[in-house]
């Protein structure tokens, strides 16, 4: 590294201390979120003082024209004067620059140390070269398995590798207002994961990650791709999901009538298997205790058993419901093979295996049956990598729209299964290799438990301050000044901090064109209404309406 | 409304009168406190009278947008001297630069304006080695006398900026200076005011050679009179531009004129004269009321050293006050608010009205402060920061103090710590080494 050949850009100002300085900078040398560095001496452990490169991120840029005086605006505005036509002057512009202190490093050791005195005020500030700065970059990452995701934000030269290892095992949050860029970075990752051969689930709601099955065989042709629809099945062991899911999903319910609805669970033996057709016979039999007015179920009268029942047919009706919506989305995309989600108990390996990507297509099922589905499913994933014998191999679980799954308490949402069940999974991943990444538009919605866990954390453009507090609170390495970049983002800009890189760094993400989903469209409602055409059974419909409407108007008789 | 009576509104409504006004009746007699307003009413009163006869009042033509695109071709000069008025009883150290703004607006960006420090000292008025004035001539280093070598030094400084500018062949369509363009000169005619280096004339003016720069010709009056006579011969139109007036010239010169011609009474013109001194009445308070919004008054020619002043009186320089040129004064209202400011010349202005305008113009870009933008401007350049200042202070203070320590005698370091404590309080509160008794 040849710090002689690096620009001159500025000089440090006045009082500098061991987080941060100032310093003047030159006239459109560097930006925001740029890597810096001054030279500087510091007392070694030895007692000695060595000479060292201290490096440092311009966290902010103030701008100032001491010379161009308020009131002058204020004339030139009124009487419509262009300032160039003027006296006043327009190269004065001064430059202060805040920098965040990265640490230091000595002679070509590029391991970044903890600086522990402060820089030398008046020193110069220099704008190292693209290469020595991504060799900084990866060196103090020192990652084996290290992934590209983009640029620096401020050097597109610079390019920018997150470590594999922390991303997997130490979880991950992803958070950014809608169309922010949180999906681009989500298939960046799973295209270098996936590179490595990296199992991962994805819970797809809107059906973001279809492009990855679209691209397989172009993309991935190592790897498999496999895209699968849920299947509520169920065992006697997860009594409790189907019963808050009749709770929540079926009709209020007195404490009597609840009471009947725990006994005729206990009651009503089930081998395992669908869900749908568990609770069917749950209301076939209730309906059989009402009418026979059993006394099996001791102080439940018939009524209330009749309650439980219409209940249950309800519940069994909405699941009916949202199967057949998620079956009408998946029908339009005729072209992409949906298999039916294996059994998570029995046979996990054909959900998770070396070089596969499964994506779980959950699109048209309400909150609390996506959650139950999700809570049996990795609760059962995790089972399986809790057990000696390890039948599936370590991976990542990508949670899409998180906060459907892990409401925070102030939701009242909290009791809802995949809770608990990811509390669980991201709580213990580390030991047994189930990293968990959480993507999510609303940070402030999130259980707080969950999103803490998440030691890594890349944000994008967030506007809303309950989510900017939210944000800065869970993390431990996102800094203020980071915080109050975050409204400005553009698409695809993003900030990365935690221990998948070393220090917080603004970043382009690299855009995958190739792995957008091609039958989804671009929101294109406008056009989408211009080349409206009605279907046949609506022109059908309007055919015969005024006919319809005609009989109505002139029938005056009273209804029996 | 009778004239009186609207003058006196004007008096009221008019807000830095009004300031004046109101600390003349704290401080004055419950008589004069009376009749202040009276009297400042019928000055005005009269001299308006006096203006208007002499047809000395022209309205400015300023619009905005249209005048800075006819004159965006023209090239400014803007001049401003700045002195660190440091001092601690052990030194007077001595700061002082002028500062240039250069601007020509329809020039391209990297030609468009220049920052220039046209000349800077730095150095100590006790170092024997100093450049600036011949301490061995020197009789006077009293404190007070330090600040009138620091004024002298700025007044030269600045003068000889124009002449660098002259020398140097420069293209200004303008120069303006932050001050008046010719000082008074009387506070440095007194006896012992010590000259100037050799050095330091030589590179100020190299063209000045008079009997071989002997003591006299390095004096202060000698060489500001020869920068002034150069300034003089100026090709461009070189304008001295003063925020508000503390006396009269204007007035005086005024009423002066119309008894010369007979119009006013010897016994008239002295009695006004009285009653203007009296009542501190200056040029400043009168022409705030007389003059409006974008009107100035004509340059009238001014004689500014007078032979037989107090001071001056019976010193050697007496004579010298006859060669320093006359200045041509005018005046200028540049908003409703603010004081009119004094524009200053060594020439009679050739385009009077067309480079008023020009200074109205540049006023407008400040209009509350209703001072020339380019002044300002380059008052901010040439000012010695606070911060430097401090900080040559503090360099000033620990060097004593070492100095001190070194010599490792208890008298120098506790008249060291003396010197510095600002306030004999300090010096008496000091904390003492050793147990306490």
């Amino acid at each position: 590294m040849d710090t002689k050949k690096w620009q001159s850009i500025g000089t440090v100002l006045g009082e500098t201390n061991i987080d941060h300085f100032f310093f003047s900078l030159k006239n459109y040398k560097a930006k925001k979120g740029d890597i810096i560095t001054t030279e500087s001496k510091i007392p070694s452990s030895e007692g000695n003082i060595i000479p060292v490169t201290v490096w440092g991120k311009i966290s902010s840029i103030e701008s100032s024209n001491a010379f161009f005086p308020t009131e002058a605006a204020q004339e030139l505005t009124n009487e419509n004067i262009d300032i160039r036509d003027t006296i006043l002057p327009m190269t004065r512009d001064e430059l202060i620059c805040k920098v965040i202190i990265l640490g230091y490093t000595f002679k070509n050791n590029l391991k970044l140390l903890p600086l522990n005195y402060p820089v030398r005020p008046a020193a110069t500030v220099s704008y190292p070269s693209s290469e020595d700065v991504e060799a900084l970059l990866i060196s103090d990452l020192g990652s084996k398995h290290p992934l590209f995701i983009g640029s620096l934000l401020a050097r597109d030269a610079v390019k920018i590798r997150i470590d594999a290892d922390n991303l997997v095992s130490r979880h991950v949050s992803i958070f950014g207002m809608s169309g922010s860029g949180k999906t681009v970075m989500v298939r960046r990752i799973m295209d270098e994961l996936l590179k490595k051969q990296y199992p991962m689930i994805v819970l797809d709601i809107h059906g973001d990650y279809l492009g990855f099955i679209q691209k397989q065989k172009k993309l991935y042709p190592n790897n498999e791709v496999k895209l699968f629809y849920p299947n509520l099945s169920v065992s006697s062991e997860d009594k409790e999901i189907i019963y808050t899911l009749i709770e929540k999903l079926g009709n209020s319910l007195t404490d009597p009538q609840k009471d009947f609805l725990s006994s005729l669970l206990e009651k009503v033996k089930y081998e395992g298997g669908s869900l749908l057709k568990y609770i069917e016979i749950l209301a076939f039999k209730a309906r059989g205790f009402a009418s026979e007015s059993s006394t099996a179920f001791k102080n439940i009268r018939p009524a209330s058993m009749y309650v439980a029942a219409r209940s249950l047919g309800q519940v069994a009706k909405k699941l009916k419901n949202m199967e057949q919506t998620n079956f009408r989305h998946r029908q339009k995309m005729a072209n992409l093979k949906f298999e039916e989600l294996p059994d998570p108990a029995t046979e996990p390996e054909k959900i998770i295996a070396k070089g596969q990507l499964s994506i779980l297509y959950l699109k048209g099922y309400e909150n609390l049956p996506a959650s139950a589905i999700v809570s049996i499913l990795l609760e059962n994933l995790f089972k399986h990598r809790q057990e000696v014998e390890e039948e599936i191999p370590p991976f990542l679980t990508i949670i899409e729209e998180a906060h459907n799954f892990i409401p925070s308490r102030s939701e009242n949402k909290d009791n809802i299964p995949s809770v608990e069940t990811i509390r669980k999974v991201i709580t213990e991943g580390r030991k047994f290799g189930t990293g968990v990444m959480i993507v999510s538009q609303r940070p402030s919605r999130l259980d707080e438990t969950i999103a803490s866990q998440c030691n890594s954390q890349i944000i994008f453009r967030m506007v809303n301050q309950k989510d900017q507090r939210a944000t800065t609170r869970d993390s431990e390495t996102l800094s203020v000044d980071d915080s109050k970049q975050l409204p400005n983002l553009a698409n695809g800009q993003g900030i990365i901090s935690g221990q998948v890189v070393n220090f917080s760094l603004p970043v382009q993400i690299k855009f995958d064109e190739e792995l957008i989903n091609d039958d989804i469209g671009n929101e294109n409602f406008i056009t989408a209404v211009e080349n409206w055409d009605e279907k046949d059974s609506v022109k059908q419909r309007k055919k015969f309406a005024k006919d319809f409407s005609n009989i109505s108007s002139i029938d005056k008789r009273k209804a029996n | 409304m009778s004239d009186e009576v609207n003058i006196k509104n004007k008096i009221k409504a008019n807000s830095s009168l009004f300031i004046n006004f109101v600390k003349n009746a704290i401080t004055a007699s419950p008589t004069v406190q009376n009749n202040f307003l009276d009297v400042t009413a019928q000055v005005a009163l009269t001299i308006q009278k006096i203006i208007d006869d002499a047809n000395l009042i022209v309205n400015l033509d300023y619009k905005g947008n249209d005048f800075w695109l006819k004159n965006r071709c023209k090239t400014s000069c803007f001049i401003d001297g700045g002195v660190d008025r440091t001092s601690i009883i052990s030194s007077a150290p001595l700061s002082i630069r002028t500062g240039s703004y250069i601007v020509k607006p329809d020039a391209e960006d990297k030609n468009r304006e220049f920052f220039e420090e046209s000349m800077v000292f730095l150095g100590d008025l006790y170092d024997p080695k100093n450049e600036l004035y011949d301490l061995s001539d020197d009789d006077f280093d009293e404190d007070q006398m330090l600040n009138k070598k620091k004024d002298g030094a700025r007044i030269i400084f600045e003068a000889v900026t124009i002449v660098k500018h002259i020398l140097l062949n420069r293209k200004f369509d303008y120069c303006f200076l932050h001050g008046p363009i010719e000082a008074t000169v009387m506070p440095f005619t007194v006896m012992g005011f010590p000259t100037f280096t050799k050095f330091a004339v030589e590179n100020m003016l190299p063209f000045y050679t008079k009997n071989k720069l002997n003591a006299e010709a390095r004096h202060f009056i000698n060489v500001y009179l020869e920068a002034l006579k150069y300034i003089k011969q100026s090709k461009f139109p070189v304008y001295g531009i003063v925020e508000t007036s503390n006396s009269a010239p204007y007035i005086k010169n005024l009423l002066y004129t119309y008894k010369s011609k007979g119009i006013i009474s010897d016994k008239d013109f002295k009695n006004t004269l009285s009653t203007i001194k009296k009542y501190k009445i200056t040029d400043s308070h009168l022409l705030e009321i007389i003059l409006k919004n974008g009107q100035a008054l004509k340059p009238l020619e001014v004689k500014k050293q007078i032979k037989g002043f107090s001071v001056t009186s019976g010193s050697a320089w007496e004579d010298k006050m006859e060669s320093f040129p006359s200045v041509y004064i005018g005046y200028i209202k540049t908003n409703d608010h603010s004081s009119p400011i004094r524009i200053e010349s060594l020439t009679s202005p050739v385009n009077f009205k067309k480079d008023f305008e020009y200074i109205l113009a540049t006023a407008r870009l400040l209009p509350n402060y209703g001072f020339p933008v380019g002044l300002n401007i380059v008052d901010k350049f040439a000012k010695i920061p606070n911060w430097m200042s401090k900080a040559s202070r503090r360099y000033y203070a620990t060097h004593l103090l070492k100095q001190a320590i070194k010599s490792k005698d208890q008298n120098t370091i506790s008249l060291a710590v003396k010197i510095l404590s600002r306030k004999v309080r300090s010096w008496r509160n000091r904390p003492l080494g050793g147990m306490a008794r």
